[in-house]
């Protein structure tokens, strides 16, 4: 059975940095499917293909919605112990983010011209194969701020800048409202992961772990403890393997994904007893011992 | 700065509600199409429900009056609000509201199911008008720009209509065919219906915006004339949701309906089949 999912590639700890290949990843490891991944990375796909993609046997399928209803129809269904109520309620929650969340998120990526200098251009252009790279990081913006402008502005007046404040209280007001609806829970509906949690997953995990200059959603959703617990805890459960192997930032790059978890166990340890060890050091210290500190009179 | 025009519009807003308020939209007879009736029945439902009186008044440059280029939108006192969304913000600094009573997760699920009417019946409306092109032809066009001369006429019909199919492509709906976008149609309304199951509103005994909004777009659709009856079959095939809109238009417009049945347009049916 030939199947292959076309997406961006992975960093900052993510197995893929955008958006709607995220949600599609999530949704497969959730449903169970066996989906051989393939990055467009350094690939004239880059500019080719509408990413992501499935091809499974014959047919081709492109967008989250269309691929996710592809692999249930294929009998990867992550939803099926949802009640028709609680399938609505993924519908209206889907067009919450899409609605509310996706500006802020294009914006913070794509339009900010912080973000987008430091973080986003030099991550896409270095993915892309040359010539690309010179094309694929301005192609991508210029979508992003028209679907920001036509969606959100008042035309025909069209100026990003009003727009702004509107999409960023709109996005945290957002954030508040999946805060409140996750509670405590894993996941949005009890304990096993859904298509919402794939969607919900897709958006904030970027959000999370992306290194952002200017990030006010991005401190914003840091003091939402429990969406960013969410994102971890998915990260861990279900992708903790390809972290390890696609990871290329962190210091220690394992192959075996056993010795890479005794690893971390290990530095966390050696860092914890250093922390206590300080704090010993400080404690026992006297004042006159410290180093720049001026001796209390 | 977001926060201090928030500020100032609750400063301004604490005015009692006068009596005369005014809402405008395009010229009911001939000029306002689907989607904007849906709006604009929503927001007269909605004040309705609050016991808030308004007096509609039809213009054909209302679009243009309106601050945000869409309609409807409402004059009260000294202040110009429009849409929904700012109107019931609005209402709510006026000190009316129909969501307190609900607890934080009710209303996560109150906004999120606004935002599936809008992305998705709204956004089909504006679709269906204006990017199949025999709808467009036959119906949007020559209403959109029935109170113009020519030139004129022509030349506002075809840059709304290029409007609305850049933002279509802009969200990914310009690849879709008409089929595709009643199927969407009716999986919305399942929701709805789904989530409205046996209970007289949304949420329970007490009716809110969300209702508002889902009659304004539910009942247009039922009674709009359109080039063909499929939008109107998809929302029909779900009971529970026909009689809501039944139950809303009873206990809301009921005392006007006679007013409102003498003067309905060729465009719309009138009443509920």
């Amino acid at each position: 059975m030939k199947n292959l999912l076309l997406c961006w590639g992975g960093d900052w700890d993510l197995p893929s940095v955008h958006t709607d290949s995220l949600i599609v990843l999530a949704y497969a490891k959730f449903s169970g499917a066996k989906l051989a991944v393939k990055s467009i990375d350094w690939t004239w796909r880059t500019i080719t293909a509408s990413v992501p993609q499935l091809h499974y046997e014959a047919s081709t399928v492109t967008e989250p919605t269309q691929i996710l209803n592809f692999l249930r129809k294929q009998r990867f269904n992550a939803d099926y112990e949802l009640t028709a109520k609680q399938g609505a309620d993924t519908m209206a929650y889907i067009a919450l983010l899409e609605e509310k969340l996706r500006p802020a998120l294009l914006h913070t990526f794509w339009v900010d011209a912080d973000n987008y200098a430091n973080l986003t251009r030099p991550w896409f252009t270095s993915h892309s194969p040359f010539p690309l790279n010179f094309f694929v990081p301005g192609r991508q913006a210029s979508l992003a701020l028209s679907r920001i402008l036509l969606t959100k502005a008042e035309s025909p007046l069209l100026n990003i800048t009003e727009v702004e404040g509107k999409i960023y209280s709109e996005a945290k007001e957002c954030l508040n409202l999946l805060s409140h609806r996750l509670g405590n829970f894993h996941f949005f509906f009890g304990d096993t992961p859904t298509s919402l949690d794939a969607f919900v997953f897709g958006h904030i995990a970027p959000l999370i772990k992306a290194p952002l200059p200017s990030g006010q959603l991005q401190k914003h959703l840091n003091q939402l403890d429990n969406l960013c617990q969410f994102c971890n805890t998915i990260l861990k459960n279900y992708f903790n393997a390809s972290a390890e192997k696609r990871t290329d930032c962190s210091p220690t790059a394992i192959h075996d994904p056993v010795d890479a978890n005794l690893q971390k166990l290990t530095q966390l340890v050696n860092k914890e007893s250093n922390l206590i060890e300080k704090m010993d050091d400080n404690l026992r210290s006297s004042p006159q011992h410290r180093p720049n500190s001026t001796p209390p009179s | 700065f977001i926060l201090k025009a928030e500020a100032a519009i609750m400063v301004r807003a604490a005015e009692p509600w006068p009596e005369k308020a005014t809402l405008y939209q395009p010229l009911k007879e001939d000029q306002i199409l689907l989607s904007d009736s849906a709006s604009s029945l929503a927001v007269q439902t909605f004040l309705r429900m609050c016991g808030l009186p308004v007096q509609v008044s039809c213009c054909a440059n209302a679009e243009y009056m309106s601050p945000s280029g869409k309609v409807p939108f409402i004059h009260v006192g000294n202040q110009v609000v429009s849409e929904l969304g700012p109107i019931v913000q609005f209402i709510k600094a006026k000190g009316h509201s129909l969501s307190d009573g609900l607890d934080d997760v009710q209303r996560a699920e109150m906004k999120a199911y606004m935002e599936l009417v809008n992305n998705m019946l709204l956004t089909a409306e504006l679709y269906i008008q204006w990017c199949d092109d025999y709808t467009a032809t036959e119906i949007s066009r020559p209403r959109y720009s029935s109170p113009y001369s020519w030139p004129l006429n022509h030349i506002l019909a075809y840059q709304k209509q290029w409007e609305v199919r850049r933002k279509m492509n802009a969200i990914g709906w310009s690849g879709k065919n008409l089929e595709q976008v009643y199927e969407d149609v009716s999986q919305c309304c399942q929701a709805l219906s789904q989530r409205l199951g046996t209970q007289p509103y949304f949420f329970n005994k007490q009716p809110t915006e969300l209702d508002a909004l889902v009659f304004g777009h539910l009942f247009t659709i039922l009674t709009t004339q359109l080039t063909n009856d499929e939008l109107a079959e998809k929302v029909k095939s779900y009971t529970n949701l026909l009689s809501f809109c039944h139950r809303i238009e009873q206990t809301y417009f009921k005392e006007h309906d006679r007013e409102s049945q003498s003067g309905s347009s060729r465009h719309s049916k009138g009443s509920l089949p």
